[in-house]
């Protein structure tokens, strides 16, 4: 199809239009046609179909996930072309960059072209793309084109040389590259044949144009002795060879992971609202009428629980971070979203019958495989910290760990299915309200020497200290709650304690999924905190503050929630609190960030701020810092469990921390000092290491110890 | 196999206990299944469950706040309760009284076994489960690690715990059973147990009712808490010899033990 002569253009469908009726054309559009109906049928055949069935008979409820739309659409907008996430890890998110606005610039390029020579020029004999705009669109869809190669290139690099141990292995995950290297190359390769054998000479009025597309341009010097015959021929040859394997590709992502293309914009439209605990609330109501607690069908998820699945594309970098992968245990967050998501088309078969309807099975005539046990192993549930890390790194915003709370709390509130040890850490909440069993008239004992205002005394404080089981039960972290009060008393903090009026907060409860014993801890707290008309709370333990701050919200308390480290940030800025002399005697200092305070609550900096105030040695950050922070190990009720499977995570923690050159490990989370306390004991680095709490510094600055 | 299981409540171990007269002062207490009475729960539940029939009838005596112990134990699995509530009575009662006001519940309940704890951890008597088999007129079989059926529930295999060894003796049923800490792992109610535990029958009685008049033979004169540990004397000196010396003279004129 000859555009205007003469003009700085090029023809489209050069060497393959043969004269008279355009046989050629036609064909393409047969075969346009036959690549979207196949990948249409591709959706069917490939399972997308069958799982959105499912995926839109789930009983679960979910909340509001199109409330504020344009909001939800320009933040969606700004992490896929601002690549937000990706970018966190710079290899991976800069070779994705390349692959992603390579596929985006050559597509509207060719739908360009498409525009012009099937639309614009039969239809009003007007050609656009010749002059300025043409060379503009050579280079443009050049660069990204070499661009979309050089990413390629990075991938194959990491999949073949650099293989890291978290990436999964499909035979997809290759084929998917060689095929999009291939349709680049050969798309480079035609554009120089087509040059050489009509641009590149004098006797061409394109000449002086040709470097606009370098790439084709410096592929030709390859074709420069071929003669025109042969020029003509390999080029007609790889052009239908080119398009063939570009309308391949379109019916292979209806089959692949490059359904995330279109999956992945959309769950980051319907992301969960971060003012949301990741962990769902059981409806208190539910445990009066409801039959089953958790979900052991997997329609007993929500729409979107289900549909997370649809979004992930195996990347791997949830796992990459896992504190359970990382010390060999079977959990990889990945493989969880993957596994719900072939169980889907497992559960299928017994639930859609042949006309694809669907049928409840109940559970005494279901005989397929089982979402707990055979979909995701018991132990994969349970090994789970409730770090944060997969939800934190992926990019599609899937909630990855959540879910197997919910099979947790299966297992434990419907089959009593835990870890023995688990039990006496019951009804220890139960009977004393507390998970160590300690008798719950001591909670108060650790303040007796110091005197700390208890509320039943003063009435009423600005500030209520929650100090939580660990404070006021674990002999570690008692000099922490000791600490904090001699802090808040010497700063003039109006503040009181509950004493034995306090109760554990159920966050280990919650997490292990014990829903029924969180809700009364906390229904306890909170009308102790309301019968105290408690309006602003100071607490000591991340897992406390993050429950109180957000959980509670949900069961009616709504309280203004701090973390200690907040405070005493701003008593030091405030020159409140007065540091006497500078802690020079701890060598090289480094911060664990605990999870429910860094992840959780983007609090990173409080506790780095007071350091640098209290202490005149130098601070060094670990390998794994801020939010790709690493699990101490404790969070997710994991504290009370034994560790049998794999490595100890604090251990691996412990070692990182020797690793960064500190000689002090500071923390602000009552678990994460016991983990990496004892992390030092068990691997003998007593000389090497040690750990404090940042309170006992402060107080210890401060020269109120 | 239908099986009876007596239940006490008694306060949990890490309560703190306040002496009130001859008794101990009620407020504050967090009350709970004696443990070694949940042991015998979850055995009368585990023979149940295996014999794929029968039912578990608790009987206890207690006020009103012992329904919530039986609750637990009907979540846990037991199927019915008996409730004899009666605080006068049981105020009072030693544990001649408090067997036979169970023996005159139990009696007229069609069972095969009857599962208690060794003692209730409160007054650590221990005499309920062999004066429970004298007043039914079956034997009873104390300190059970391991307990067997035979198929036709006519009799059981019983491994007792003896000072420093086991003892394996057979019993004709039905017979009084008297658990072991290492009969079982008691389970955690789960919660369609708790739910359910609601609505199972609790049959409320009082000892009149039972034809109970049996006052109690033995009385409480006294209650006491065992007096405040001291907390520990370091001794001190400049060296070993005057230390020695210091030591000699403590453990002759404070302790005098030498």
């Amino acid at each position: 199809m000859h555009g205007p002569q003469g003009e700085i253009t090029r023809e489209v469908f050069w060497n393959i239009l043969g004269p008279g009726f355009p046989t050629e054309q036609v064909l393409l559009y047969v075969i346009a046609l036959t690549a979207f109906l196949l990948f249409f049928r591709g959706l069917y055949k490939g399972g997308f179909y069958t799982r959105l069935k499912l995926v839109m008979k789930a009983t679960g409820t979910d909340v509001d996930r199109v409330n504020n739309p344009l909001q939800r659409f320009w933040f969606a907008m700004g992490d896929v072309f601002g690549h937000r996430k990706i970018l966190r890890e710079p290899y991976q998110g800069i070779f994705h960059l390349f692959i992603f606005y390579g596929f985006i610039a050559l597509t509207i390029t060719t739908a360009i072209v498409f525009l012009q020579a099937d639309f614009i020029y039969p239809i009003w004999h007007v050609w656009f793309m010749k002059g300025g705009f043409y060379l503009g669109l050579k280079l443009f869809a050049n660069t990204f084109g070499i661009l979309a190669i050089i990413g390629i290139l990075m991938a194959l690099y990491r999949r073949y040389v650099i293989k890291p141990k978290w990436l999964d292995e499909k035979p997809e995950d290759t084929i998917i590259l060689w095929f999009i290297l291939a349709i680049l190359v050969t798309g480079f390769i035609i554009e120089g044949l087509r040059m050489q054998a009509v641009e590149i000479g004098p006797e061409s009025h394109m000449y002086p144009y040709i470097w606009y597309a370098f790439g084709g341009r410096i592929v030709a010097y390859l074709f420069s002795g071929m003669s025109d015959v042969s020029l003509r021929a390999t080029h007609m040859v790889l052009w239908w060879i080119h398009v063939l394997m570009a309308f391949t590709f379109i019916v292979y992502i209806a089959y692949t992971k490059l359904l995330h293309i279109f999956m992945t914009p959309v769950n980051i439209f319907l992301r969960p609202d971060t003012a949301q605990p990741p962990i769902r609330l059981m409806p208190p109501e539910m445990f009066e009428c409801a039959e089953t607690f958790g979900i052991h069908n997997v329609e007993e998820y929500s729409w979107k629980d289900l549909f997370d699945q649809e979004a992930c594309m195996r990347c791997g970098r949830c796992v990459e971070v896992c504190p359970a992968f990382n010390t060999d245990k079977p959990l990889m967050p990945r493989d969880v979203i993957q596994n719900i998501r072939t169980y889907l088309e497992d559960k299928a078969k017994f639930v859609l019958d042949a006309d694809g309807n669907y049928h409840i099975v109940p559970d005494e005539e279901y005989t397929g495989p089982a979402l707990i046990g055979d979909a995701i192993e018991k132990d994969t549930a349970w090994s789970c910290t409730t770090c944060m890390a997969c939800v934190e790194a992926c990019p599609s915003y899937i909630l990855q760990f959540p879910k197997l709370i919910d099979l947790r709390r299966y297992m434990v509130m419907m089959e009593s299915d835990f870890a023995p040890e688990l039990q006496t850490v019951f009804k220890g909440m139960e009977n004393n309200s507390n998970p160590w069993s300690i008798g719950a008239h001591t909670r108060a004992d650790w303040a007796k020497e110091i005197g700390a205002p208890q509320l039943s005394e003063k009435g009423q404080a600005e500030y209520l200290f929650y100090v939580g089981c660990a404070g006021a039960f674990d002999d570690l972290n008692k000099r922490v709650a000791v600490a904090l009060a001699k802090l808040f008393d010497a700063a003039g903090l109006d503040y009181a304690i509950l004493g034995t009026e306090e109760g554990c907060c159920g966050d280990s409860a919650k997490k292990i999924g014990n829903e029924y014993v969180y809700q009364a801890l906390a229904m306890a707290n909170i009308e102790t905190f309301k019968g105290y008309n408690v309006t602003k709370i100071i607490a000591l333990c991340p897992h406390g503050y993050n429950t109180l701050k957000y959980d509670y919200k949900e069961l009616g308390g709504n309280f203004e929630v701090y973390h200690y480290t907040e405070i005493l940030d701003a008593l030091i800025k405030e020159g409140k609190i007065k540091i006497k002399e500078r802690i020079s005697d701890l060598g090289t200092i480094t911060y664990h960030d605990s999870c429910y305070l860094g992840r959780y609550n983007k609090v990173y900096d409080q506790p780095r701020d007071i350091l640098q105030a209290i202490c005149s040695t130098p601070m060094v950050e670990m390998a794994s810092h801020h939010a790709k922070s690493f699990c101490c190990g404790a969070g997710g009720g994991r504290m009370w469990m034994e560790e049998h499977l794999g490595t100890r995570i604090n251990q691996k923690r412990t070692e990182e921390a020797l690793a960064s050159g500190a000689k002090t490990v500071c923390s602000a989370c009552p678990f994460c000092l016991t983990m990496i306390s004892d992390g030092i004991k068990e691997l003998g680095y007593e000389e090497k290491l040690q750990s404090f709490d940042i309170a006992e510094l402060v107080v210890k600055a401060a020269g109120l110890d | 196999m239908n099986t009876i299981v007596c239940l006490k409540q008694v306060p949990d171990t890490e309560t703190l206990i306040k002496i009130a007269g001859t008794t101990i002062a009620a407020e504050g207490i967090k009350w709970v299944i004696n443990p070694y009475d949940e042991f015998a729960v979850e055995e009368a539940i585990r023979q149940k469950e295996k014999m794929g029939a029968g039912a578990v009838t608790i009987v206890s005596l207690g006020p009103d706040r012992a329904i919530e112990s039986i609750r637990t134990a009907l979540a846990m699995g037991a199927d019915n309760a008996v409730h004899i509530n009666d605080s006068g009575f049981y105020d009072k009662a030693d544990p001649y009284a408090t067997a036979a006001v169970l023996a005159a519940a139990i009696k007229g309940l069609d069972f095969n076994a009857i599962f208690l704890g060794k003692q209730a951890i409160d007054d650590d008597s221990g005499q309920v489960p062999a004066m429970l088999g004298e007043m039914l007129g079956i034997p009873a079989v104390t300190q059970v690690i391991k307990f067997e059926v035979a198929a036709d529930k006519s009799k059981a295999t019983v491994t007792r715990e003896i000072e420093g060894g086991h003892m394996v003796v057979e019993v004709p049923l039905p017979a009084v059973f008297s658990a072991q800490k290492g009969l079982n792992e008691p389970r955690y109610a789960s919660l369609p147990g708790i739910m359910k535990a609601k609505k199972k029958p609790v049959d409320v009685k009082n000892a009149a009712g039972l034809g109970v008049s049996d006052g109690p033979m033995i009385v409480i004169k006294e209650m006491s808490l065992p007096p405040a540990r001291q907390a520990g004397k370091i001794i001190t000196g400049d060296d070993a010899k005057v230390k020695a010396a210091a030591l000699a003279k403590a453990l002759h004129e404070e302790v005098k033990i030498i």
